[in-house]
C-alpha cells in the first residue's frame, strides 16, 4: 500500500482514477492545482506522484511543477513522476508537444489520456517495487 | 497578480488596442536600417572583393606593357609608373579596409567603411581618368559603378551625394587640363597622344561636360528609385513574414489547447466508463455492460479522430520553412513507427515481417513519422486475420530510394483507387471490415509527400491485398543540397 497523490484539473478524471487506485489498495489524495499539490507535498511526501501537464492558467503548469520537484527541491526529487497528458509527443501531432521530450524533465512515465487503468496501475506498480 | 485581501477592489480595464498597435508595441518595428545593418558589413567586403579585379587589370595592363610588340598591337602606349602606384594605393586600400570591415561589427563604423572606400575609390579614379585620358575615352563612364553600387547599398540621398562627387571630381579634372592648365591632358592611345589640348573647343568641352553628368544624374535616379522600391518592398515583405510567423506560432499554440480541451472530457469519460466496465461499481447487467463498453469504444475512436483532424488541419497549413527539417536514417523512423503498429498487430494475429536497408532522407520527423504509422496501421487493419504485412526499403541502382507497404488484406478496388486519399473517403468493403476508422489516414500521407514530394504507387487486387510503393529520390537530392542538421531518431 502506498500513498498516491494525484494533481489533475479535471475532477471527473481524478475521482474515477482515485476509485480504481483504492480498490488496489492505496491511499489516495487528489488536488486540482500544482500549487495546492506542492503545499500537500510539504506536509506529506507523497510515496508516488500522478501528475497533469496542462491547468487552466498554465499550460505547462505540470511542466513546471515537475522541474521544480526534480531540480530544485531536494525533499521531491526523489518521488516517482507519472506524467498524465492529453498531448503526448510519441503521438505524432505534426506541430510542436508540450516539451515532454525535454531532457531537463526526467518524469519517469508519459501516459497519454484517455488512459486504460490496467496500464497506468502496472506503471505504479513498476515504480513502487 | 492580484493580491486577493478581502477588502481590497481590484480594478481591470478591459481595452481594445487596433492589432496593429497593439502589434508594433509587443514586436521590434522592422526598418530600412535594420534590414540593411547586416548587407552593409557584406557589402564592405564584396567591394574590396571587386577591387581585386581593378587591381588585376592593371597589374596586367604593366606585365603585357613590357612588351612593345603587344602595346603596338593594341594601339596602346606604354604604363607609365602610374599604373604601379596605383596598384599600391589600390592594394594598400583594399588591405585596410579588409582588415576593417572584418573587425568592425557596428554599423556606423560599417557605413563609415564603405564611404571610405567609395571617396578613395574616386578619387583613385579620377587620377587614373586623368592619365587614361579624360575626353578622348569613354573611361569616365566608369563612375557609374559606383553610382549605380551606391543607389543599391545607400539611401537616395547618400548615393545623390556620392553621383555629385563623381561628376564635380570629373569636372575638375577636365577643367584643370582644358581651362585652368595646372595639368597636362594625357592618354594611353599611341596614335592621338600630340594635339590633346586641342581636342575641342571649351564650348564643346562644357557640352560634353554637362552630357556626361546628365547622364550620370538619370541613372542616378532610375537606379536609386527602383533600388527604394526594392527596399520598401524588402520591408514589407520581412513585416509580412514577422506576421505569418506569429500567427503560425497562435495557431499551433490553439491547436495544442484544443486538442487538449477536446480530449480532456473524453479521458474523463472513458475513466468513467472504465469503472463501469471492469466491475469497480458493481456488477453489472449484461446489456448494460455492453453499453459501458460502447462509450469506452466511442471515446477512444473520437479521441483518435479529434488528434487526425489536428494533424491533417496542422500539415495543410504549414510551410515548409515553419518546419523542422532534418536529415533522417529512414530505417530507425520505419522500426519506430512498426513498434507503434506491433500491439495492434498482435491483437489481430498479424505478423509484420521485415527488409529494411538503411538511407538518409531529408525530411520532418514528426511527419514522416505520420506517414508510415498511417500506411503500416492502413495494412494491419485491412489484413485478414493471422495475415501478413511485409515493410522493405531500398537505395535502387538508380539512386531512387523506394519503401513498399504491402498486405495480403482485403484490397480496393479499381474504380475507388483514385479516391482513397480524399478526406473522410472510406469504401464500403474498408467500413464492413474495419469500422473504428475515421477516413482521414490516407489524407494525412497525401499531406506529407506533397510537403516531402514522394512519389506514391498504389497496387491493389479486390481480396488480395494492396501494395503502397514511395519513390523518395527527391528526398535524397534535398538531403545532398541543404544544410540539414542530423538527427539520430
Amino acid at each position: 500500500m502506498a500513498y498516491l497523490l494525484i494533481v489533475d484539473d479535471d475532477d471527473d478524471f481524478c475521482a474515477a482514477t482515485a476509485v480504481v487506485l483504492r480498490k488496489f489498495g492505496h491511499e489516495v489524495q487528489t488536488e486540482s492545482s500544482p500549487e495546492k499539490a506542492l503545499a500537500r507535498m510539504e506536509n506529506r511526501l507523497p510515496d508516488l506522484v500522478l501528475l497533469d501537464v496542462m491547468f487552466p492558467e498554465d499550460d505547462s503548469a505540470g511542466h513546471k511543477l515537475a522541474r521544480h520537484m526534480r531540480c530544485s527541491s531536494e525533499k521531491l526529487k526523489n518521488i516517482p513522476l507519472i506524467m498524465l497528458t492529453a498531448l503526448k509527443s510519441d503521438s505524432p501531432l505534426g506541430f510542436i508537444d508540450c516539451g515532454t521530450n525535454d531532457p531537463d524533465l526526467p518524469a519517469v512515465y508519459f501516459l497519454e489520456k484517455p488512459i486504460e487503468f490496467n496500464t497506468l496501475i502496472s506503471k505504479i506498480n513498476s515504480l513502487l517495487a | 497578480m492580484l493580491d486577493n485581501k478581502p477588502d481590497q477592489i481590484a480594478v481591470y480595464e478591459l481595452s481594445f488596442e487596433k492589432p496593429d498597435e497593439a502589434k508594433s508595441k509587443a514586436q521590434p518595428d522592422i526598418t530600412d536600417e535594420s534590414l540593411r545593418a547586416p548587407l552593409l558589413a557584406a557589402n564592405a567586403k564584396w567591394f574590396c572583393n571587386l577591387r581585386w579585379i581593378v587591381i588585376s587589370i592593371l597589374l596586367a595592363y604593366e606585365i603585357f606593357g613590357q612588351s612593345e610588340s603587344i602595346l603596338s598591337f593594341l594601339g596602346l602606349s606604354a604604363p607609365g609608373v602610374w599604373v604601379l602606384v596605383t596598384v599600391l594605393i589600390l592594394t594598400v586600400e583594399n588591405t585596410f579596409f579588409l582588415l576593417y570591415t572584418r573587425k568592425v561589427s557596428d554599423p556606423a563604423k560599417t557605413m563609415a567603411n564603405l564611404w571610405g572606400q567609395i571617396v578613395v575609390d574616386i578619387m583613385v579614379l579620377t587620377a587614373v581618368i586623368h592619365v587614361v585620358g579624360s575626353l578622348e575615352t569613354a573611361i569616365a563612364f566608369t563612375y557609374l559603378f559606383h553610382i549605380v553600387l551606391a543607389c543599391v547599398f545607400l539611401t537616395r540621398i547618400q548615393s545623390l551625394i556620392v553621383t555629385i562627387l563623381a561628376g564635380t571630381m570629373y569636372c575638375g579634372c577636365v577643367m584643370s587640363e582644358h581651362f585652368l592648365e595646372i595639368l597636362t591632358p594625357t592618354t594611353i592611345f599611341i596614335h592621338s597622344s600630340e594635339n590633346l589640348t586641342n581636342l575641342s573647343q571649351p564650348d564643346v568641352i562644357a557640352w560634353k561636360l554637362f552630357m556626361a553628368n546628365g547622364v550620370w544624374l538619370v541613372v542616378w535616379y532610375l537606379a536609386s528609385r527602383l533600388s527604394s522600391m526594392v527596399r520598401e518592398r524588402d520591408i514589407e515583405l520581412a513585416e509580412t513574414n514577422r506576421r505569418l510567423a506569429a500567427a503560425q506560432e497562435e495557431r499551433t499554440r490553439h491547436m495544442l489547447t484544443t486538442t487538449h480541451e477536446l480530449k480532456s472530457p473524453f479521458a474523463a469519460i472513458h475513466a468513467n466508463a472504465q469503472l463501469l466496465v471492469d466491475g469497480y461499481c458493481g456488477e453489472l447487467p449484461d446489456e448494460a455492460m455492453n453499453v459501458a463498453k460502447k462509450i469506452t469504444a466511442r471515446c477512444q475512436r473520437l479521441t483518435t479522430e479529434i488528434q487526425e483532424m489536428l494533424q491533417l488541419a496542422n500539415l495543410s497549413s504549414s510551410s515548409q520553412r515553419q518546419n523542422n527539417w532534418t536529415r533522417l536514417d529512414c530505417a530507425v523512423v520505419l522500426h519506430w513507427c512498426i513498434s507503434q503498429v506491433e500491439s495492434i498487430a498482435r491483437k489481430r494475429e498479424i505478423t509484420i515481417t521485415t527488409d529494411i536497408q538503411p538511407f538518409t532522407v531529408a525530411a520532418v520527423e514528426d511527419h514522416l513519422k505520420m506517414l508510415f504509422v498511417n500506411l503500416i496501421a492502413n495494412a494491419v487493419r485491412y489484413s485478414h486475420q493471422n495475415g501478413q504485412v511485409r515493410v522493405t526499403s531500398r537505395v535502387e541502382p538508380t539512386g531512387q530510394a523506394v519503401v513498399t507497404i504491402s498486405d495480403q488484406g482485403i484490397g480496393i478496388p479499381p474504380d475507388k483507387l483514385p479516391k482513397i486519399f480524399d478526406e473522410h473517403y472510406r469504401t464500403n468493403e474498408a467500413v464492413r471490415h474495419n469500422k473504428e476508422s475515421s477516413g482521414l489516414g490516407l489524407a494525412i500521407v497525401k499531406q506529407v509527400a506533397q510537403m516531402h514530394n514522394i512519389k506514391i504507387q498504389v497496387r491493389s487486387q479486390v481480396g488480395r491485398g494492396t501494395t503502397f510503393k514511395l519513390f523518395m529520390s527527391e528526398a535524397l537530392k534535398k538531403t545532398a543540397t541543404h544544410g540539414l542538421t542530423n538527427k539520430d531518431s
